[in-house]
């Protein structure tokens, strides 16, 4: 649609997850606007990412040096052991600030419809860990849906013959919300995990 | 519940048109191809956001506007036609009144209001309106393969129970999945990670084989009843029956059940590659004087079955609601005979707004409450 550098940039930016043709037309053209040196900042914070983000040798979690700020940190206890599919994921587990142990990020969920077996994510680098460490409680926080529920479904299986205790986070009513607005899976996963009281 | 009036803009053949609609049975009368169908359509559209005739949007949108000729003028010039469809009216039901505003978008998402304020899902619409449909495509259901029977009754569901709308979509989407690993895995033992999605696969399942069972047990009756007050005789009567994939025997549950089936064609499944147990393999029984309806019935006799059918919806959805949902039948009496149009149009009345479409006077009903003639994307009341 348009010449150039900023038809490039357009392009660019809309191969980016969430960004649509008309986002990557208005993000283009504010840059564009903008001074260059907020340009050339942006620019190299994407490089400087690309390039320096590392992965965490145990975790695999997003890294500055070869071990994140948790698996250094010897105030965590490292026989817990919270699995996520994303780093995203432990940053939001991580902002409730009730596990008291390490994390695993698994790098996804098992999809057979994107072409995302077992192979493509760090399951195996997590049984060694718990093989190593000595693990107690080996908890499982991949999201509550399909792909999350059967990924979890298949790393339990194989972490149960290695004597862990091995937990899933629990389906329900999001606090502070109104029953009525619940979905009918939501409740029906509540009720089945209806507590005494 | 009913619609209290409707205006239409750039739906199929319809420009510009605004009616009110009143209550009971309303005849929509008109020669072929002059929008009695899609006159319907677009009252069932805003009812349902659903068109019972195709699934894209793409054809709702009127694509090509003539200049005004008027007086026998050939339309001067060509122009291309809008790129939105727009329907507006308004829902009355024992909930209250619902103001509900459509832009059928060609390609992308359509925008809906109700009341004014955004609505994102198809089930939150049916809190207000609900609505039943009963057109010539319907003979598929009789007549045409078992997945157009369980479209039929995934619609059932849908429309008596719209929070279980999504029991079908997961459980789709766990057969997808669980298909493409089958598919994919090149060993000859079964793929790493079966295990998970067999689980994912017997709890949707179980959970969409019981819905199904519920919604055919809703109208199994009704759809009877219906038949035989059209047909006259007590002898010919309608069968429905739910035919599950996966039954459970004696005091199974329908999770072990299902569990047991997939174990036993485990083997077979591996060699053909794809899920071979579970609702998606469900048919619904149809049959008339004990015979198959599909191949035995005639053409009448399959479309009083698929009209019952649809009758039967109503009724069921009325009977869960405590009111008559609004009933579209389009172009009812063509198949039948003289006799089983009247007794058809006689028990017309009573079932809340029904409207029909019909192509000529002699068929209209005498319960008739209000007439409508369309002519080339008009309507006019006679």
């Amino acid at each position: 649609m348009f010449e150039g550098p900023i038809q490039d940039l357009i392009d660019e930016l809309s191969r980016l997850p969430g960004i649509g043709p008309k986002s990557a037309q208005r993000l283009a053209f504010y840059m564009v606007k903008a001074p260059a040196q907020d340009a050339r900042r942006l620019a190299e914070a994407i490089v400087a990412a690309k390039e320096g983000v590392r992965f965490c040798r145990d975790c695999f979690s997003v890294s500055e040096g070869e071990l994140c700020r948790i698996c250094r940190d010897p105030g965590r206890d490292p026989e817990v052991i919270c699995v996520v599919e994303e780093s995203k994921d432990q940053a939001a587990v991580e902002k409730a600030g009730v596990i008291k142990g390490r994390y695993h990020v698994l790098g996804g969920a098992i999809s057979p419809l994107e072409g995302i077996g077992p192979d493509d994510l760090r399951v195996q680098e997590l049984l060694d860990r718990v093989g190593r460490n000595g693990v107690r409680e080996v908890i499982l926080a991949t999201n509550p849906n399909l792909e999350g529920n059967a990924t979890a479904m298949y790393v339990a299986a194989l972490l149960k013959p290695l004597g862990v205790r091995v937990t899933r986070l629990a389906s329900g009513l999001p606090v502070g919300g109104d029953l009525e607005y619940a979905d009918e899976v939501t409740l029906g996963q509540a009720l089945e995990g209806r507590r005494e009281m | 519940m009913r619609l209290s009036w409707i205006e239409i803009r750039d739906f199929r053949n319809y420009h510009e048109a605004s009616l009110q609609v009143p209550p009971g049975l309303i005849v929509v009368i008109g020669p072929n191809a002059q929008g009695k169908t899609n006159l319907l359509e677009a009252m069932y559209y805003l009812c349902t956001l659903e068109s019972p005739r195709v699934s894209s949007d793409l054809p709702l949108v009127r694509s090509v506007t003539f200049s005004p000729g008027g007086g026998g003028q050939p339309p001067a010039s060509l122009s291309p036609g809008p790129s939105s469809a727009f329907l507006r009216g308004e829902a009355e039901s024992s909930g209250g009144r619902a103001l509900i505003e459509v832009e059928v978008r060609g390609g992308g998402q359509n925008r809906v209001q109700v009341n004014r304020s955004p609505v994102r899902r198809k089930r939150d619409l049916r809190r207000h309106v609900r609505a039943v449909f009963c057109g010539p495509d319907d003979l598929r259901i009789v007549q045409g393969e078992p997945d157009d029977r369980r479209r039929f009754i995934d619609e059932c569901v849908r429309t008596l129970w719209p929070a279980k709308e999504g029991t079908a979509s997961a459980y789709e989407r766990a057969l997808r999945q669980r298909n493409r690993l089958l598919k994919d895995w090149p060993g000859p033992a079964a793929p790493p990670g079966l295990e998970g999605w067999d689980a994912e696969l017997v709890g949707h399942g179980a959970a969409l084989t019981s819905v199904r069972a519920g919604a055919v047990a809703e109208i199994a009756g009704r759809a009877s009843q219906e038949f035989q007050r059209l047909s006259g005789q007590t002898a010919e009567a309608l069968g429905v029956e739910y035919r599950p994939s996966v039954e459970p025997a004696g005091t199974e549950t329908l999770e072990a059940a299902f569990r047991r089936r997939l174990d036993e064609r485990s083997a077979d499944e591996l060699i053909r590659r794809t899920t071979l147990v579970g609702p998606h393999r469900d048919d619904l029984g149809l049959r008339v004087q004990g015979l198959t309806a599909r191949g035995f019935a005639s053409h009448g006799e399959a479309w009083g079955a698929a009209l019952s059918l649809r009758l039967a919806l109503g009724r069921a959805v009325a009977s869960e609601l405590g009111e008559d949902p609004v009933v579209f039948l389009d172009d009812p009496f063509s198949a039948l005979d003289p006799e089983r149009r009247r007794r058809l149009a006689a028990g017309l009345g009573g079932r809340g707004q029904v409207l029909i479409a019909i192509p000529d006077e002699s068929q209209l009903p005498e319960e008739t409450a209000t007439v409508w003639c369309v002519r080339e994307g008009q309507v006019a009341a006679a």
